[in-house]
């Protein structure tokens, strides 16, 4: 009854996957390498001739404004490295290093920055850390100095740094777990200890995890939009292509040159972390695991350790606390607090910013169902079938890591401009349905890997049982294979979900009404008007319940699915 | 419990396609009427009139496009092929003589009548009948008074006041490149006080700047949270802040201008009969009374309007001193428009460290003189004044047609290569200004070290 | 490299040792001679690798005292104590070359380059491995690994080695080997060496003498013969090879047990007792055999049986106990059927009597 697999490419029974490959694969490039191509070649093309010229990267150089930027950038982004990594330092070290009691508070730490993205902080972190703002009012009154946190550039960098440590943070906490604990034994009987030991031990071996950690902190603030748009700071590269292209228009080549260069720094960023993991892959080569020798804490130790576990808490809780009261307060102007406190901001959010939060619900739900079959789709393909050039699929979807949402964006308006939606008499680029597009090309990388582990977790030989009691190919992925995965498949649908809701820079690009914009722009819109401060904040915590909720729910998925796919034995 | 998995991804499938279905359906049945509106006025504002219009005309529903000046005035002419959009809605009358130079305005005569033709001293509206003024809006300044309070700063009234020492660091402005209004101030400045005198002012203002603001709104916002003392703004910002309930305060100096907002109908607007509906009811009594509320505060051009304003509300038919003192030149400020744009840049904008430098100096050796009069120090520091003052152009060549249309805020390759692209000229003019700066400095510095 | 002048002896006293409230060690007491080979044997969980653990300075602090050379070492931190130890996995330090891993002791102490180079030289070849020198842990197999890792031990000339189950990670044949080459490096160093194992073999083969744990006291003490031939307790007897262990006790000049078992016996010994005898002590007969001078005979019946190899080892039920009888395989040797009667001949000067 079985039928021998043919190697035929429209043999019968690889069909079906063949096709969807193909669909997949023509959705990626349409919605992904088109636009991106485009981009590079506008880069790349005299504006009036047509033909290919360096002149536009030229140009870019020579001007000082962009040369400024670029460096900007670069500077902010190796700044906000530096700074996350002094955050997660001490906390690494206090979790590897010692039987600590605050451990928990660390990992809480670990996850509180990510469930608000950068930018809806940013406001209201100028009200406390401004250079009028309240901890610079305290100072100046009792200690008689100020301290410029937000200003110019510092803004960027102290919002960013205290977002994106707990990427830094787990990835050297692993690193450090990961060390087999002979390499440190074996090296204190052969005479050293303490800061040698470290030294030239203990911190070799971290490196590999440290690095792909920073690698992916430094890209993140490279790329981001929102943040400097908000903090008003335009000297840096992602903030100069948004205003090029919307300000100075679409054939505008200099924002195309700044996406170029976004894109290869993406790149560049990406390829530094796979060469520190790539060879370097110390998990491999140690048998054990198990961690550093941990010892118990003095008093003193204890209080210190405490103490700058609660200080960098109450840092990080900074940007909540502050949007919290920027979203009750009635007044707050030059005081350390609000003037008083009012419901009437979160009455007008729900009164009038319904169709943010519908908008959101819809292209985050969309877009996140639409990853999350893309991303079990191609796990199945490339994983399960043996169907040619199925690993270019996985690389297709994972290349859209090295694209920021800005050049996603000006990319899409490039290309679509001249499509108009079937049916209707709008351009394809003013169509809400290309923000869910880009949502979800934005995503399809992290709700691909979840569905690749969640594949992994299924024993092929359970797919075999199957077959071998005569159910077909298809079935058998209905009626086997999916629902085992379905945690991980649900678990990816939140990430998505939770991580699109705030979406903002390819959001911004290409949101050409309010009436179709999601909750991040209503946010950046509000923040736009002197009264908008306070719904703006109201939305802004909107925004951070949503994707709190999502995060926690995503977590207790995962958390059941692994109790219950421990009970299935040999795990492939 | 994998039945209970398959249940939970079937009801979401439905879920989503449902709500998709439903959201599609919905946007297909469009409006009978419709109206789309680029502007650039913020939601404060088009909230405000959107639900009134709508209110009143129930057939008609308002797709408001809301993008920057520059950007909304790129955006027809971009799309001006297939062009969607009914009316171009903003402040600065320039954008609209570029679009109507472009012939991408239609003209139109409002059924309101009886309004004048003037406020202040500028025209409200365009004498060819192409676009109307529906508010006006003046250039003044705006301050925090906790701020002031707590940092013993007396409040300003006059452009000069903000050139004195005591404002240092407290004063913050956006840059007419980047704003079409804070252009509007800056050119009112040069005209009111004439090219050399108004940019000696302005540089001497901008010593004290704290920042440069990336837009105009970053001044009034800055002002509020108290983040800087001092702000140039237009009016209806510290208007509508203080209305708002910001502890901030507002004041016109004598040298200001009222320019108009203002509404046109693009050409080959899909819905014209509804545009002109909206023209009119901006015009009218109604209409015209909105732009009392307190988010938005903005001068109506219909004086019997100002019998229902608040008190202390300004009022320019009354107060003939607001906006009087300059007549504005429109075409002139056309014609430099770019070129204004680049040298304040280039002097104020990019060095903005070098000249708050030169200009603290300054004042510090000022303040010595006064203890200690000195003839020589004062002859250096008089000398150093005029070295932040110096121009690397005079007022004639900026209005040299050949030299302005060198700045194009555009790269075109195709056209000019003439002498001086725009670059190489700011270039030059980088240098001189960074020499001036630094000697300057160094001449104040001296003049205090003798004292 | 030179004959180790500095190797010495271990002396442990009443060592007890708890992880929490879990009592691991109990009541530890040995004397180790310098240059001696000394291993430690024991099921897992018995506590033999803690107890190498203690010596080498991880672990919680044990009660008790430990001396190397005679000087005390408990409450000395790991990196003072200046023992040499092997770990299960090696712990080569994947990011440096081999050279560097072996230097990386003789850096810490100081040592001038010059000479660092020399001895890494000496020490790389005396395990016969300094073509391998610049590359890096993971381009080696599991026994190369190995060697690396003793040279890098043996190069700072520690006073005693260390090795905790250092074959357990290799296959069959290379272990074998690699034992062989571990006692010949020792010898010719003449270093105290303690060798932490589960398997009997290889403690037999290389130890001079072995102390057997069980759930963290030592058992007994002595060289494989010794300890292999006069087990003192039924741990010992069970451990050690294979035995046959009946139960019972000393009745008028008897050892008597369940079922009508009975031999007469010559010893001191009264009350409960254990009769052991090995498999290779007993013999089975298919034709009659009575007592005489050398052993009892016992009447039994065939259990079933098992060939392995060398030999078959017949279990035959006789007064209800299964003694275990090993009998050498020739070529061409039948095999005794199942349920076949046989008479069991038990050699009298091999039997021994434990204390219950």
């Amino acid at each position: 009854m079985t039928v021998k697999a043919s190697s035929g490419f429209l043999s019968r029974s690889n069909f079906g996957p063949k096709a969807l490959a193909i669909l997949i694969a023509l959705f990626l490039i349409m919605f992904l390498a088109v636009p991106v191509a485009k981009v590079f070649i506008v880069a790349f093309q005299d504006p009036s001739t047509g033909s290919f010229t360096l002149i536009n990267f030229v140009d870019f150089f020579k001007t000082s404004l962009f040369r400024e930027s670029f460096w900007n950038s670069f500077y902010v982004s190796s700044v906000s490295v530096v700074v996350a990594s002094i955050i997660a330092l001490p906390l690494a070290y206090f979790t590897s290093r010692f039987n600590f009691g605050g451990t928990v508070i660390i990992q809480t730490l670990g996850i509180v920055p990510l469930i608000m993205p950068p930018f809806v902080g940013a406001v209201a972190m100028q009200l406390l850390f401004g250079s009028n703002g309240s901890v610079n009012l305290l100072l100046d009154e009792h200690l008689g100095f100020t301290i410029p946190f937000m200003e110019g550039l510092n803004g960027v960098i102290f919002v960013q740094s205290i977002h994106y440590f707990p990427f830094i943070l787990i990835n050297l906490s692993a690193a450090l777990a990961n060390i087999d604990r002979s390499m440190e034994e074996s090296a204190l009987s052969l005479g050293s200890n303490g800061m040698r030991l470290f030294r030239r031990i203990v911190f070799p071996l971290s490196m590999p995890g440290y690095v792909a950690g920073a690698s992916i902190v430094f890209i993140k603030v490279f790329d981001d939009l929102g943040t400097p748009l908000l903090l008003n700071v335009n000297n840096m590269l992602a903030p100069q292509a948004y205003l090029r292209i919307s300000s100075v228009g679409i054939s505008d080549p200099m924002g195309y040159v700044i996406s170029v260069i976004l894109v290869i720094f993406s790149l560049f960023a990406m390829w530094v972390a796979f060469l520190a993991l790539r060879g370097k892959d110390y998990a491999t080569t140690q048998k054990g695991g198990g961690g550093l020798m941990k010892r118990d804490m003095k008093p003193a130790e204890k209080f210190i350790a405490y103490a700058i576990v609660l200080f960098i808490l109450a840092v990080v809780l900074s940007p909540h606390l502050a949007l919290g009261l920027l979203s009750f307060g009635t007044i707050w102007s030059y005081s350390v607090l609000p003037d008083a406190y009012t419901l009437e901001h979160y009455a007008e959010v729900f009164s009038s910013a319904g169709d943010f939060i519908k908008n959101t619900l819809l292209y985050a739900g969309m877009a996140a169902t639409i990853d999350v079959v893309i991303g079990t789709a191609i796990a199945y393909i490339v994983w399960r079938t043996k169907i040619k050039g199925r690993k270019i699929l996985d690389y297709l979807a994972m290349s859209a890591l090295a694209v920021p949402g800005v050049v996603l964006g000006i990319g899409y308006l490039r290309t679509f401009y001249q499509f108009d939606v079937p049916f209707k008499d709008i351009p394809l680029a003013n169509y809400w349905l290309i923000i869910v597009i880009a949502l979800a090309i934005r995503r399809l990388p992290y709700a691909m890997r979840a569905c690749v582990a969640a594949l992994q977790q299924v024993s092929v030989s359970l797919e075999e049982a199957s077959e071998s009691l005569g159910a077909r190919k298809m079935t058998t992925v209905k009626r086997i294979v999916i629902p085992l995965m379905t945690g991980g498949i649900l678990a990816g649908f939140v990430t998505s979900f939770a991580t699109a809701a705030v979406e903002l820079s390819a959001t911004i690009m290409l949101v050409s009404s309010e009436a179709d914009a999601p909750i991040a722009y209503g946010i950046y819109v509000f923040m736009q008007s002197a009264a908008g401060r306070g719904p703006g904040a109201a939305l802004g915590i909107l925004a951070v319940v949503i994707v709190a909720l999502g995060t926690y729910v995503s977590n207790r998925i995962i958390q059941k699915a692994n109790q219950k796919n421990a009970m299935s034995p040999d795990q492939h | 419990m994998a039945f209970q998995n398959k249940e939970v991804i079937k009801k979401l499938t439905t879920v989503v396609i449902g709500s998709t279905a439903l959201m599609l359906s919905l946007s297909v049945n469009a409006a009978d009427g419709q109206l789309t509106i680029v502007t650039s006025f913020p939601s404060d504002l088009t909230k405000v009139f959107k639900k009134a219009f709508e209110k009143d005309n129930p057939g008609i529903k308002l797709e408001i496009l809301k993008k920057k000046t520059t950007a909304g005035v790129k955006y027809i002419q971009e799309t001006s092929a297939k062009n969607r959009t009914d009316l171009f809605w903003a402040s600065a009358p320039d954008a609209f003589e570029v679009l109507k130079d472009d012939s991408l305005l239609q003209k139109y005569e409002s059924s309101v009548k009886g309004l004048p033709d003037k406020v202040g001293a500028f025209p409200v509206n365009d004498p060819d009948g192409y676009y109307k003024g529906f508010a006006a809006a003046g250039y003044g300044i705006m301050w925090n008074e906790r701020y002031i309070k707590a940092k013993k700063l007396p409040a300003p009234a006059q452009w000069a006041d903000l050139t004195k020492a005591v404002y240092h660091n407290h004063v913050g402005m956006s840059a007419p490149s980047r704003s079409g209004t804070t252009h509007l101030t800056v050119e009112t400045l040069l005209q009111g006080k004439g090219w050399d005198e108004g940019w000696k002012m302005q540089k001497e203002i901008a010593g004290n700047f704290k920042t440069v603001t990336e837009r105009s709104f970053g001044v009034p916002d800055g002002v509020n949270s108290g983040n800087f003392g001092i702000g140039i703004v237009i009016d209806f910002f510290g208007l509508s802040s203080k209305g708002s309930g910001f502890p901030v305060d507002f004041v016109y100096p004598t040298a200001t201008t009222l320019v108009p907002a203002n509404i046109a109908i693009v050409a080959n607007a899909p819905n014209k009969e509804n545009a002109g509906k909206f023209i009119d009811y901006l015009l009218e009594p109604n209409g015209q009374e909105l732009l009392l509320d307190p988010k938005i505060r903005r001068l109506p051009v219909n004086p019997a309007t100002y019998a229902k304003a608040p008190e202390g509300f300004p009022n320019p038919f009354k107060d003939s001193s607001i906006g009087a003192a300059v007549k504005f030149d429109l075409t002139k400020s056309k014609n430099r428009y770019n070129l204004v744009n680049s040298l304040f840049d280039v002097m104020i904008t990019y060095r903005l460290d070098d000249l708050r430098k030169a200009t603290k100096a300054i004042q510090d050796a000022e303040a010595a003189l006064a203890k200690k009069p000195n003839d020589d120090a004062a002859k250096l520091i008089a000398e150093a004044r005029a070295l932040i003052a110096k121009l690397p152009i005079d007022e004639a060549k900026s209005l040299d047609k050949e030299f302005a249309g060198i700045f194009k805020k555009k790269r075109k390759k195709a056209t000019d290569k003439v002498t001086g692209r725009q670059a190489e000229v700011e270039q030059e003019w980088d240098k001189f200004v960074v020499e001036n700066y630094a000697k300057a400095k160094e001449l104040a510095e001296k003049a205090q070290s003798m004292l | 490299m030179t004959q180790n002048k500095s190797t010495a002896g271990i002396s442990i006293k009443n060592l007890g040792l708890s992880f929490g409230t879990t009592e691991v060690l109990k009541g530890v007491n040995l004397e180790i001679e310098p240059g001696e080979f000394f291993s430690f044997l024991g099921p897992s969980g018995s506590g033999k690798s803690t107890l190498l653990r203690a010596i080498s300075g991880f672990g919680p602090d044990p009660t008790g005292s430990i001396k190397i050379g005679g000087e005390e070492v408990t409450g000395l931190p790991a990196w003072q104590r200046n023992v040499g130890m092997v770990f299960q996995s090696y712990a080569l330090w994947p990011h440096m070359t081999i050279r560097k891993n072996v230097a990386f002791g003789l850096e810490e102490r100081k040592v001038s380059s010059t000479e660092i180079d020399g001895r890494v030289d000496d020490a790389l070849d005396l395990v016969g491995l300094k073509h391998l020198a610049d590359r890096t842990p993971g381009q080696l197999s599991g026994g190369q690994q190995q060697r690396i890792a003793l040279a890098r031990t043996i190069v700072v000339e520690p006073r005693v080695l260390l090795l905790d189950e250092p074959l357990s990670n290799l296959d069959a044949n290379l272990r074998v080997q690699m034992r062989r080459d571990i006692l010949a490096l020792q010898r010719e160093l003449g270093l105290t060496t303690i060798f932490v194992t589960h398997d009997q073999e290889e403690a037999n083969t290389i130890s001079d003498r072995m102390a057997v744990l069980d759930k963290g006291i030592i058992q007994q003490i002595g060289t494989p013969v010794e300890l292999y031939d006069q087990p003192q307790n039924r741990f010992v007897a069970s451990f050690l090879g294979t035995a046959n262990i009946i139960e019972g006790s000393i009745t008028e000049g008897h050892f008597v047990a369940e079922k009508d078992f009975k031999i007469p016996v010559k010893t001191d010994l009264t009350g409960n007792i254990y009769l052991v005898i090995r498999p290779q002590s007993v013999t089975i007969s298919e034709t009659e055999v009575t007592e005489n001078n050398r052993s009892y005979s016992l009447k039994g019946n065939i259990e079933y049986s098992e060939f392995l190899g060398e030999t078959v080892r017949y279990s035959v039920l006789s007064n209800g106990h299964s003694i275990l009888a090993d009998e050498s395989h020739l070529r061409g040797n039948k095999i005794v059927a199942n349920g076949q009667d046989v008479w069991v001949e038990i050699e009298k000067d091999q039997i021994l009597l434990l204390d219950r």
